[in-house]
């Protein structure tokens, strides 16, 4: 009883208080626990449960476990009352994760509930559903989506797009397509309210897949302004992206025409504007800092990672970027910046940041301007997000300051903005001003110093510093205010300690340093200044700057050195009773001094500068004593007094040595790194990762341009099998150009040029060939499972990935991961074995192998005269028939005399062989009705010196692939007769395709088209010769880590040197016995020359390395004869 | 505190825990602190409203003002909602608040947040309601149907209001935000302006509100339901209202001359003590009484103690240091004025920073913007409305320092 009268007021009045809080929740939030709730759950009225909900609630909100109640809560879920049933719901969803087995009871109850007729009791339900967050009900769930997603009500639709996301973060790993399904038909939606959440649902389930948008674009456009204002936000940074994929950088805009401006660029500062303000052509046409923005341009595409690495080393002009550009009068991105641009009067200051952003990137830089007025009057909103939209400022204004000069008042502090909404815009202010805005800006300045909140003043003194280095008009008045402030502070902190004016003070002094150090000559008389005052300056590390800056500066001008004795004097008088940061300062600065020092003086610096070692070398401080020592080391000479200089003379030339180091370690300009890292970390306007300055996880940077390809955009969501093709096809192209970069091996070997020759235009051929799309880069490696058909979603992704986002990294793994392998590092290779599963194995299209072609001799030198005939078959394709092979044909001169008119004919049997190929069927017979000669194109050689090697290409028509051709040979007016055998590996051409759709031909060309033959092979005989070949010095251990990448290489230019097909992909088995090439399968497809059908090969080993391997050699093809003649032709080449 | 787990993924409460220490470390004041913190766990979007602290944690990128915004956005709602915001007021409604909450934002993603729909979905507390559950034992807030607005065009207005009034309110209040330096030179003014609307008509109207000297509109923001075309070719604000009080426009006026009042503070110093003597007076009349005069200013650190006296309105020394002297209206006979000494801590001879004067009137009737409402035309509606139309002008960002 009596503890009541002890009551404070405080109780009373809320005792009090309490008398009015009688009908609220509040007794159920203070006591929830004083009657059993057990009991009341269980009670038949609504409202005894209702009661007992809100105790739970209660409890649940103080932090307390009461999921003991579950499953008497759980239900409840089918009670009719609304209220309860919203009660029941918050509950479930705050513990059903925790007690699966309960809230499964309850699945039955959303069943129902999603066939109500109210729309808001299916909302609520297939909420709930999908928050619970139960892996066994996830495609329960998935269903109900997808039901809800028709519904009638425009909300329900609206929360089955949210629904998706959360069941995308539950079951993520299945299959995309349904969820990407959904998205789609939900940004049809006409009601603007569920395509603002389809936007969000886009963003977390499948951010990457802007080819959806690529439809519906315009319509989503229109719709933004009726969109909720949530939804705007994600819907603009989505639309965003799309452009960016789709269209590139727009010419005119600001990331593009700075980025590559050619002029020169601007280091520090830009050139004043001239201050008419207002003027849109004054402040287009003034320059800005060109690094900056091609930084920033740089880290919204490439992100942050490369950004450093690329920026790191260098920023010359060579890391300009190459980007696709489109032109700001393309339609889509018209429509875009048109229907962002009513956005920036938004009221909701995310909106605007978002739609500003994407006038930042997008507008023509004529009309960026608009986006200012809008961020400034955003800043009026609320203290946090003040802070937010001035670090998207500072970012802004840092790459074009004369956008914002006009607007300097809107960056003056008052007195309610916190410390760093104050340091922002104080580093605005020193960014923007111009020389028309300085006076105002420093008058301003002056206020500020004069803050209470001192380290403000510190950030202000810095900033006046700033100013003073960018605009040198001011720099002197600048000067006598710091100046001022630190002859104050000195005189103020002398007299008391008080807080943060140390920092005022030395902050002061650096910004006299740094204006100083822009030209030290005019400003001898501040240092002299300075120095007069340092009796008076207390505080060790502004002492140690003065001290720094008479060392520095010791020699300039007239007064100064008149002044450094009596200072040094004094420095001397004072050593002992200095702080350690001084007394380094000071041992430098009288080193310094002593090496510029000339004459008279010298002598007395050297003997200041000995005192100071001296003093120094006995100091408890550590640090001092190490410079004593460091100094004395390295300025010996110096020490020496001059009797003794005169007598080692010879020593003085070693001082002299000495000497020069010392003097460039202690006058070596100081790089103040200016540039922080800080500074160089930008991100995407609007972005989390702006303000914490770091990449929060999750953050994409901008697509590549134009990294949406058209196909793409067709494709669509159901055929995605065809993404997979481009990409996989790419990488055939990739494998195409392998013989570009064997270049120098193979003439290296041959010592052939002609050879060499015939290779590049080989390769150009098959660039023409695989024109069909530009990719930049492709993937070299596609790791995938065994069943390559099987496993086609797998690829799916792979290909969406390289195809939409940016492919580098994706690449740049698989690179990695190739050049490991081939690098025969065991233990890479082993880690990357035991990625994958036993069964597993990669697929290479690229093998690193040399294909060199065969030489035929068609006329000995010791049958005639001294003329060397050769031929080979070349790579290229006919262009004038498809019946024609192409051959090389090298003559060569062996003789001592030149051979004059050299000639090559048919020979006259011709017409007897042609009598023979009536068989050969109604191909032949059709070219003969053509009327094509044999031989075609066979100029005479008027005359071939000793030694000359001249090669000659023509075309002939075979009579059949095995028989040979009959030609003569005329020189110096005499005939040989010779014979051409064709090699039917020459009869195809190659024809690309990737793994799948050579599976697909496999499969169409079954059993009577089908012809194989197994052979052994002995690897060690071929691979010894190979290995000398390639690598001579290669040890025998390093051979044996990849045995099955050589003898995938060598079988691979086996058959490239012989048959004129394209490598498809050689499926390397992935097994833990580095002895076992079973299940090796390398893949080349082409097509018969006659008439375009496919041809394919495969060869399958099994076997082990030591022991003679198996390989079967597999051909497809309709023509039987040429079928099982290719394939004898292959195995005897193998062998 | 309340706890409401948005995302699958839960977030600890200990977060908070971690977020008070950051608090204690950063100086213990939550309204000085960063807005976006990155903790070690997630990072903290935190906004600090009348006592409270609105914090929400994400783990992935996310636009910053997004989330501060919904912060706002809920505490705007709670205001409205629960009457004012504090720790009993919370307390008391701690179910209503869970479920606005719940309804505000689904997953992360904020769900409704115009007022008027969430009004419809969850009854907000009144008397008459909290009578009833007294008497019948019986009380629920959540409504039973959805707002048909979830479903219309127009989701900031209900389809088919009924009301027995049919009338419009037009609310100019402007901020005045004025800064004079050291110097008592005026650096900048600006008026930041909203007009706010109070409609409670039938059907579905169509209101259009245009001004007569839109030309001084420095820049602008609207609320979701204003047309835009029509602003941009004529700058006439068409627009078709939601039920109830809303801010129809928010606008600036720069370069403004003038100044309703003056404040003019003296400071002179020496020999460890500092003469104060501060004098209020009306600058340029605006025709109409101000009224809630304030002076605010912090007093330096370095003052020991302070002796101030003035000859109009009561002066209160805060514990923080903060002297407040209340005016209220300005006599007609005398300039009120505030005189007295400082003491300096001891070895402190002169006073070398000087504080910012916050001052603080508001002047009833007056758009000191000068921006006049030209007409506003109701189309749509069975009978002609009841119009009416307010003017106000308070003090923002109004300070002058000494």
């Amino acid at each position: 009883m009596f503890h009541q009268f002890s009551a404070t007021a405080e109780s009373l009045s809320k005792a009090s208080s309490l008398v009015l809080r009688i009908g609220t929740d509040a007794h159920l939030y203070d006591d929830p626990d004083d009657v059993s709730i057990g009991p009341l759950l269980e009670s038949r009225f609504d409202s005894e449960k209702v009661d007992a909900l809100k105790r739970l609630l209660a409890l649940l909100a103080q932090g307390s476990d009461v999921s003991q109640f579950f499953p008497q809560v759980v239900k409840n879920v089918a009670s009719q009352s609304l209220e309860l049933k919203k009660l029941v719901y918050l509950y479930l969803l705050h513990y059903a994760e925790k007690r699966q087995n309960e809230a499964l009871l309850s699945i039955n109850c959303f069943q129902k509930d999603l066939s109500d007729t109210n729309p808001l009791v299916r909302a609520w339900a297939l909420r709930t559903m999908a928050g619970i967050r139960l892996h066994a009900v996830a495609p329960l769930v998935l269903r109900a989506i997808t039901k809800c997603a028709r519904d009638p009500s425009a909300y329900v639709r609206k929360c089955a797009a949210y629904a998706l996301p959360k069941l995308y973060d539950l079951h993520h790993d299945e299959d995309n397509s349904s969820f990407e399904e959904l998205v789609d038909i939900l940004l049809n939606d006409h009601s603007p309210g569920v395509v603002g959440a389809a936007a969000a649902a886009f963003k977390s389930v499948c951010p990457s897949s802007l080819f959806l948008i690529a439809k519906s674009f315009r319509r989503l456009c229109e719709i933004l302004p009726d969109v909720e204002e949530w939804g705007q936000i994600v819907l603009i940074e989505i639309l965003l992206r799309y452009i960016i994929a789709r269209h590139g950088i727009v010419k005119e805009s600001i990331m593009f025409s700075l980025s590559t401006m050619s002029t020169t660029p601007v280091a520090d500062g830009f050139p004043t504007f001239s201050g008419t303000s207002g003027n849109c052509q004054t402040l287009v046409g003034t320059t800005c800092d060109v690094n900056m923005i091609t930084l920033m341009c740089k880290s919204y595409i490439d992100g942050q990672i490369e950004c450093f690495a690329q920026t790191g080393c260098s920023n010359s002009n060579d890391d300009k970027l190459d980007l696709s550009l489109t032109s700001s009068t393309n339609d889509d991105v018209v429509m875009l910046l048109r229907c962002t641009s009513p956005l920036l009067w938004s009221h909701n200051s995310a909106v605007v940041l978002a739609a500003a952003g994407v006038h930042w990137i997008m507008a023509p830089r004529e009309n960026i301007e608009r986006i200012i007025k809008p961020l400034l009057f955003i800043l009026r909103s609320c203290q946090a997000s003040k802070y937010v939209i001035l670090c998207n400022l500072l970012v802004f204004a840092k790459a074009v300051p004369p956008f914002f000069s006009q607007y300097y008042e809107d960056f003056f502090v008052c007195s309610y903005d916190t410390y760093q909404i104050r340091a922002l815009k104080l580093e605005i202010l020193s960014i923007i001003a111009t020389e028309s805005s300085i006076p105002i800006i420093l008058q301003e300045f002056q206020d500020y110093v004069k803050d209470p909140d001192r380290r403000f003043v510190a950030d202000t003194v810095a900033a006046i510093g700033l100013c003073a280095q960018r605009l040198p008009m001011v720099a002197s008045a600048c000067l006598e205010g710091l100046l001022a402030i630190t002859f104050y502070e000195s005189s103020l902190s002398s007299s008391s300690q008080i807080d943060g004016e140390a920092g005022v003070l030395v902050q002061a002094i650096m910004s006299i340093k740094a204006i100083i150090k822009q030209n030290p000559d005019s400003y001898d008389r501040v240092i002299v200044q300075l120095a007069c005052n340092l009796d008076r300056i207390k505080i060790p590390a502004a002492r140690a700057l003065v001290i720094w800056i008479i060392g520095e500066y010791s020699v300039i001008g007239q007064i100064i050195p008149k002044v450094v004795p009596s200072i040094l004097n004094y420095l001397a008088w004072s050593f002992t009773s200095e702080e350690p940061d001084t007394k380094l300062q000071i041992l430098n600065t009288a080193a310094k001094v002593l090496l510029c020092a000339q004459g008279a003086d010298s002598l007395a610096f050297r003997k200041i500068l000995s005192y100071f070692i001296e003093l120094a070398k006995y100091d408890i401080n550590y640090d001092v004593r190490d410079r004593a020592h460091f100094i004395f080391k390295f300025m010996p000479h110096s020490l020496m007094t001059s009797s003794e200089k005169d007598n080692n003379s010879d020593i003085s030339q070693n001082g002299r040595m000495h000497h020069e180091p010392g003097g460039k370690i202690l006058n070596g300009k100081m790089h103040s790194s200016i540039s922080s890292t800080k500074s160089s970390r930008i991100y995407l306007p609007g972005s989390l990762s702006q303000i914490v300055l770091h990449a929060a996880s999750g953050y994409e940077p901008l697509p590549k341009p134009c990294s949406l390809l058209n196909t793409d955009l067709t494709a669509g969501v159901v055929n995605e099998t065809n993404d997979s093709d481009i990409s996989s096809g790419s990488s055939i192209e990739e494998s195409g150009s392998v013989y570009d970069s064997d270049h120098s091996s193979i003439s290296s070997d041959d010592g052939n040029e002609s050879v060499n020759d015939s290779n590049d235009t080989e390769s150009t051929a098959l660039a023409v060939r695989n024109d069909v799309q530009d990719v930049r880069e492709k993937t070299l490696v596609d790791v995938s499972n065994v069943n390559v058909c099987v496993d086609d979603s797998n690829e799916n992704t792979k290909g969406n990935l390289s195809a939409f986002i940016s492919t580098d990294l994706a690449e740049l793994m698989p690179k990695l991961a190739l050049e490991s392998w081939l690098d025969e590092e065991p233990g890479v290779s082993s880690i990357q074995t035991t990625q994958q599963a036993s069964s597993g194995r990669i697929s290479i299209n690229n093998l690193n192998c040399t294909v060199t072609p065969k030489l035929h001799s068609l006329l000995d030198p010791t049958t005639n005269n001294g003329l060397r005939v050769e031929y080979a078959f070349s790579y290229e394709i006919s262009t004038i028939s498809s019946m024609l092979v192409l051959v090389e044909i090298f003559f060569e001169n062996c003789s001592s005399e030149p051979i004059k008119n050299i000639a090559l004919k048919d020979g006259e049997s011709s017409l007897s062989v042609e009598s023979s190929d009536q068989v050969l069927g109604e191909s032949e017979s059709l070219l003969r009705t053509a009327n094509v000669p044999p031989v075609l194109s066979t100029e005479e050689i008027a005359s071939l010196d000793p030694g000359q090697r001249v090669k000659k290409l023509i075309e002939i028509r075979f009579p059949h692939h095995l028989l040979p051709l009959k030609l003569a040979v005329t020189c110096n007016g005499k005939k040989f007769s010779t014979k051409l055998w064709p090699d039917i590996g020459y009869f195809l051409k190659p024809l690309s395709m990737n793994t799948s759709a050579f599976i697909d031909h496999e499969r169409q060309l079954p059993g009577m088209f089908e012809y194989s033959k197994s052979i052994d092979y002995k690897m060690w005989c071929t691979f010894k010769d190979h290995i000398e070949k390639i690598a001579p010095v290669k040890d025998d251990s390093s051979i044996h880590s990849d045995k099955i990448i050589l003898l995938s290489q060598i079988l691979a230019s086996k058959v490239l040197s012989n048959c004129n097909v394209s490598l498809v992909c050689a499926d390397i088995p992935v097994s833990f016995n580095i002895d076992d090439a079973s299940g090796l399968c390398l893949r080349f497809s082409g097509e018969l020359l006659s008439n375009s059908k496919p041809c394919l090969i495969s060869i399958l080993v099994e076997g082990k390395f030591s022991e003679p391997l198996v390989l079967t050699v597999k051909i497809n093809c309709e023509e039987t004869v040429f079928g099982l003649n290719l394939l004898n032709r292959v195995a005897a080449f193998l062998q | 505190m309340l706890e409401k787990q948005m995302a699958g993924h839960r977030v600890d409460r200990s977060i908070c825990a971690w977020f008070w220490d950051y608090v204690l470390s950063q100086g213990g004041d939550p309204s000085m602190i960063l807005p976006v913190i990155a903790s070690p766990t997630h990072y903290l979007f935190q906004l600090f409203r009348d006592g409270i602290i609105f914090l929400a944690c994400t783990q992935v990128e996310m636009p910053p003002l997004m989330g501060i915004e919904f912060l706002c956005r809920v505490a705007d709602v709670l205001t409205d909602y629960l009457g004012g915001l504090n720790e009993d007021v919370i307390k008391d409604n701690f179910v209503i608040v869970y479920e606005i909450l719940d309804e505000m934002m689904d997953n992360g993603i904020p769900l409704t947040t115009e007022p008027n729909i969430l009004r419809e979905m969850i009854t907000p507390p009144n008397i008459v309601s909290k009578m009833l559950s007294i008497v019948t034992g019986k009380n629920s807030n959540v409504s039973a149907n959805l707002p048909d607005a979830t479903a219309s065009c127009i989701p900031w207005r209900k389809t088919n209001p009924k009301h027995s009034s049919n009338e419009v309110y037009v609310n100019l209040v402007e901020e005045m935000d004025a800064v004079f330096n050291r110097d008592g030179i005026l650096v900048k003014c600006e008026i930041y302006g909203e007009v706010q609307v109070n409609s409670h008509l039938p059907g579905l109207p169509d209101l259009t509100l245009s001004f007569s000297n839109p030309s001084i509109l420095y820049d602008i923001r609207f609320h979701p339901c204003v047309r835009f075309r029509p602003w941009e070719s004529d700058q006439i604000l068409s627009f078709v209202p939601p039920d109830g009080e809303f801010r129809l426009m928010s606008y600036r006026v720069k370069k403004l001359k003038n100044t309703p009042i003056y404040v003019k503070p003296q400071l002179t110093s020496d020999a460890g003590n500092c003469r104060v003597n501060v004098l209020v007076g009306i600058r340029n009349d605006p025709g109409k009484a101000i009224d809630s005069i304030t002076v605010q200013f912090q007093l330096p650190l370095c003052v020991a103690s302070a002796n101030l006296t003035p000859n109009h309105g009561t002066v209160n020394i805060l514990a923080d240091k903060t002297c407040c002297w209340s005016i209220g209206q300005i006599p007609k006979d005398k300039s009120p004025s505030l005189s007295g000494n400082l003491v300096l801590e001891v070895g402190l001879d002169k006073l070398h920073v000087f504080p910012v004067f916050r001052v603080g009137f508001r002047i009833m009737g007056v758009a000191f913007s000068g921006l006049q409402i030209h007409k506003l035309d109701v189309k749509n509606t069975p009978s002609e409305p009841y119009k009416g139309f307010r003017a106000l002008t308070r003090s923002g960002e109004y300070e002058v320092r000494a």
